[in-house]
C-alpha cells in the first residue's frame, strides 16, 4: 500500500441534512442517467442543485458532513467527483451500498458517526483522520472518536478505488509472471 | 454461538470456521453472473487496464435478459459486442438472445443454481437465489474485479428473521405476502431495517413452491435487503436433485444463530394486495382500489415469471379476453417455460386472450426497452417495483399485484379481485384440468 497516502484531512466543513439522495441531492439526475464517469464532466455539477457554485468554492481537504441516510441509490458519480476534488465525507449513516460505492471510488469516507451534524456547521474548520476515526472541530474546540475505515478497505481506498486497485493488482501479476 | 444461513455460507465459501456480521471476507463463488447491459462497461474497463483474461471463464455465466429483442440499433450493437466479448473471454456459458431467459430465474429451473451455492452478480435481483436456498451477491460495476480476480470483498451482513404463520387463502399469492411485509416494515409495524441485511424466512414455508419462494424474495429486495433466504424444503431439495448433474449440500441456519431482529407475520387472513404507485411498500387490500380503470398490464419480471406464475394467470385468462382498451404483455422467466407453454397449450390461452408474448427476460421492467407506458397511463403489473418511471413516463401510475390479480385486471379492464374469476378453488392449478 502507498504509505504516503494522506488519511488526515483538514479543511472547511460543508454541512448537509438528512436523507440527501444521490440523484438530485449529490448530483443532478441527468449526470447519472447520462452515465458520466469522468470527474471533469461531473465536478461542475457536484451539489449543483442545493449549493450552486460548490465545486468552484471547495478546496482539497474540505469535509462534507451529512446526516442520516446519505446518498440513497448506489450510484458512484458524485463520489468520483468528491474523490477527484480531494474532499472527505463524514456521515451519520449511509445505505451500505452507497458506502460501498464511495469506497469503490477511493473516497475517504466515514459512516455511522452518530450525531456528527450536531458538532459542526458549514464554515467550521475541521480535521478528520479517516484511518483512526478522530474528528476535531477546531472552531468549536470539540473532539470525538468515530468508527474509522475498516483495515481491510484501506488499501482499496489508498489505491484510488476499484480501478486503481485492479491496475496495481494486474501490474503485480505481470511482474510475478515476468520473474518466473 | 451458531450462525445464520448467510454466515454459514460465507464462512464455508471463504474457508473459515466462522464469520460474524461486519467481518470482511473474500468468498470463492460457485459462479459469476453478468447480464447483457453491463458486459460492455466491464469489458472496456478491463481492456483499458490490459486485463484480457478472466480468472475463471468456466465459472462465468453471461445472460441476455435486459434487452432481448433489440428495439434499437444501439441495442443490436451492444448484442454484437457481447457476443464478441464472450468469444474473447472464452465464456462457454453464454446465453445469447433466445437462450436461457431471465438470469435470476432460469438457473434455478435448469439445475445450474443449487441449494447451498454462493455466487457474485452485477445485479441486485440476485437475491432470488434465496428461493432455492442459495445466495447471490450484487457487485454492481465492481463485477469487473470479480471477473479479473475471481472474488471481491464482502462485508458479512446482519440477518433479520421473519417467521411466517398460517397458510394463504385461495387466490392469495406469495407476492401479496411480499407487498405486505414491505408495507409493515415501512410503517414500523414490523420493526427492522433491511438495508444490507439478509432476510431469512422461517415458519410455515412448506406451502411455498419454488415460484412462490422466488416471489417472497422480491419485495424485501426493494426494501434494500442484500440477500433473502428460505431454508429449502425437502420438496425443493428433491426438485433440485432431479435437475442437477452435480452433488450439492443444502445449508440451514443453526438453531442458536443470532438475529438482529425476529419478526412474525400471520398470513392466514391476508387479502390480495395492491402496491400503490411509488413503491412496493405502499400496499393496501385490493378492495380499496378495485375498479380503478387501467391501460397497461405486464406479467413477468424476476419476481413473478416462473411457470407456476404463468399458470396462475392462465387459470384466469382461459376462455376470456383481455379488455379491448388494455394492452397486456407477458414475459416468461425462461425459454424453458415458453417451450413448456407451447407444448401444453398455455401459450394458446394467452394468445387467444389477446395478450402479447415477449421473449423470456425482464420485459418492460428494464428501463422500458419494450412495452412502456405513456404519460398519464395507468398500469398494473408484477414488475419488481413500481417506482416512478420504472417502465416509461414518470407521471404514469404504476400499480403492482400478484400474477392472478394482474390477469383478472386485464380481463376486467380495471383492478379486479382474481377470486371472482378462479375456475378452480385453490392451487396448485393443473392446466389439463382448467
Amino acid at each position: 500500500m502507498d504509505t504516503n497516502f494522506e488519511w488526515r484531512l483538514e479543511g472547511r466543513c460543508y454541512k448537509l441534512g438528512h436523507d440527501v439522495p444521490h440523484a438530485g441531492g449529490v448530483v443532478p439526475s441527468s449526470i447519472i442517467a447520462g452515465r458520466y464517469f469522468d470527474p471533469k464532466d461531473i465536478i461542475p455539477h457536484l451539489f449543483e442543485e442545493s449549493d450552486p457554485g460548490f465545486s468552484a468554492r471547495c478546496k482539497p481537504g474540505d469535509i462534507i458532513v451529512s446526516g442520516r441516510n446519505f446518498g440513497m441509490g448506489p450510484k458512484m458519480n458524485g463520489y468520483i467527483a468528491m474523490q477527484a476534488l480531494g474532499l472527505g465525507l463524514v456521515c451519520e449513516s449511509m445505505p451500505f451500498l452507497a458506502y460501498r460505492a464511495a469506497v469503490g471510488c477511493g473516497l475517504r469516507v466515514m459512516t455511522d458517526c452518530v450525531n456528527v451534524t450536531e458538532l459542526c456547521d458549514t464554515g467550521d474548520q475541521l480535521e478528520v483522520d479517516f484511518r483512526n476515526g478522530f474528528f476535531v472541530n477546531h472552531t468549536r474546540k470539540i473532539q470525538r472518536e468515530y468508527p474509522p475505515i475498516a483495515d481491510s478497505l484501506l488499501e482499496l481506498i489508498a489505491l484510488g478505488g476499484n480501478t486503481g486497485w485492479l491496475k496495481q493488482w494486474w501490474q503485480a501479476q505481470q511482474a510475478a509472471s515476468d520473474a518466473q | 454461538m451458531g450462525m445464520t444461513a448467510v454466515e454459514k455460507t460465507l464462512a464455508l465459501k471463504s474457508g473459515l470456521q466462522s464469520v460474524k456480521p461486519g467481518d470482511v471476507v473474500y468468498p470463492e463463488p460457485d459462479f459469476i453472473m453478468i447480464h447483457d447491459g453491463v458486459v460492455m462497461g466491464a469489458k472496456r474497463e478491463l481492456d483499458a487496464l490490459g486485463i484480457t483474461q478472466l480468472a475463471a471463464p468456466d465459472k462465468v455465466i453471461m445472460v441476455t435478459d435486459h434487452d432481448v429483442i433489440y428495439g434499437s440499433a444501439r441495442a443490436a450493437e451492444r448484442g454484437a459486442f457481447n457476443r464478441d466479448a464472450a468469444k474473447q473471454w472464452g465464456v462457454k456459458n453464454f446465453f445469447d438472445v433466445g437462450r436461457g431467459g431471465h438470469g435470476h430465474v432460469f438457473p434455478m429451473e435448469n439445475g445450474m443454481l443449487l441449494p447451498g451455492m454462493f455466487y457474485f452478480d452485477n445485479d441486485r435481483h440476485s437475491t432470488n437465489a434465496g428461493a432455492i436456498g442459495a445466495f447471490g451477491f450484487r457487485m454492481g460495476t465492481e463485477i469487473s474485479r470479480v471477473l479479473a480476480t475471481g472474488t471481491n470483498w464482502v462485508m458479512v451482513p446482519k440477518t433479520v428473521r421473519i417467521r411466517i404463520k398460517g397458510n394463504l387463502k385461495a387466490g392469495v399469492h406469495a407476492r401479496d405476502v411480499g407487498f405486505r411485509i414491505a408495507t409493515l416494515l415501512d410503517r414500523g409495524v414490523l420493526e427492522a431495517d433491511l438495508d444490507y441485511r439478509v432476510l431469512e424466512y422461517a415458519g410455515d414455508l412448506n406451502q411455498f413452491d419454488l415460484a412462490a419462494r422466488t416471489a417472497l424474495c422480491s419485495s424485501p429486495t426493494e426494501m434494500r435487503a442484500y440477500g433473502v433466504f428460505l431454508p429449502p424444503s425437502p420438496a425443493i431439495v428433491a426438485e433440485a436433485k432431479s435437475k442437477s448433474k452435480e452433488a450439492f449440500t443444502p445449508i440451514y441456519p443453526d438453531a442458536d444463530a443470532h438475529y438482529e431482529a425476529n419478526l412474525e407475520l400471520d398470513v392466514s387472513d391476508l387479502e390480495p394486495q395492491i402496491a400503490l404507485p411509488g413503491g412496493v411498500q405502499h400496499a393496501v387490500d385490493l378492495r380499496e382500489v378495485e375498479g380503478k380503470k387501467i391501460d397497461h398490464v405486464f406479467l413477468g419480471s424476476c419476481g413473478s415469471s416462473m411457470y407456476e406464475d404463468l399458470v396462475a394467470a392462465a387459470a384466469i385468462l382461459k376462455g376470456r379476453r383481455v379488455a379491448s382498451h388494455v394492452r397486456m404483455f407477458i414475459a416468461p422467466g425462461s425459454e424453458q417455460s415458453t417451450r413448456r407453454m407451447a407444448s401444453d397449450g398455455m401459450l394458446q390461452i394467452f394468445i387467444e386472450a389477446g395478450a402479447v408474448m415477449l421473449p423470456a427476460g425482464c420485459g418492460p421492467c428494464n428501463d422500458a426497452v419494450v412495452g412502456p407506458v405513456h404519460s398519464g397511463e395507468i398500469s398494473i403489473s408484477t414488475a419488481a417495483n413500481n417506482n416512478a418511471g420504472r417502465f416509461g413516463a414518470k407521471d404514469a401510475q404504476l400499480y403492482l399485484g400478484s400474477p392472478a390479480t394482474v390477469a383478472a385486471s386485464a380481463v376486467a379492464g380495471s383492478i379486479a379481485d382474481p377470486r371472482g374469476m378462479l375456475l378452480r378453488p385453490r392451487p396448485p392449478w393443473r392446466l389439463s384440468k382448467l
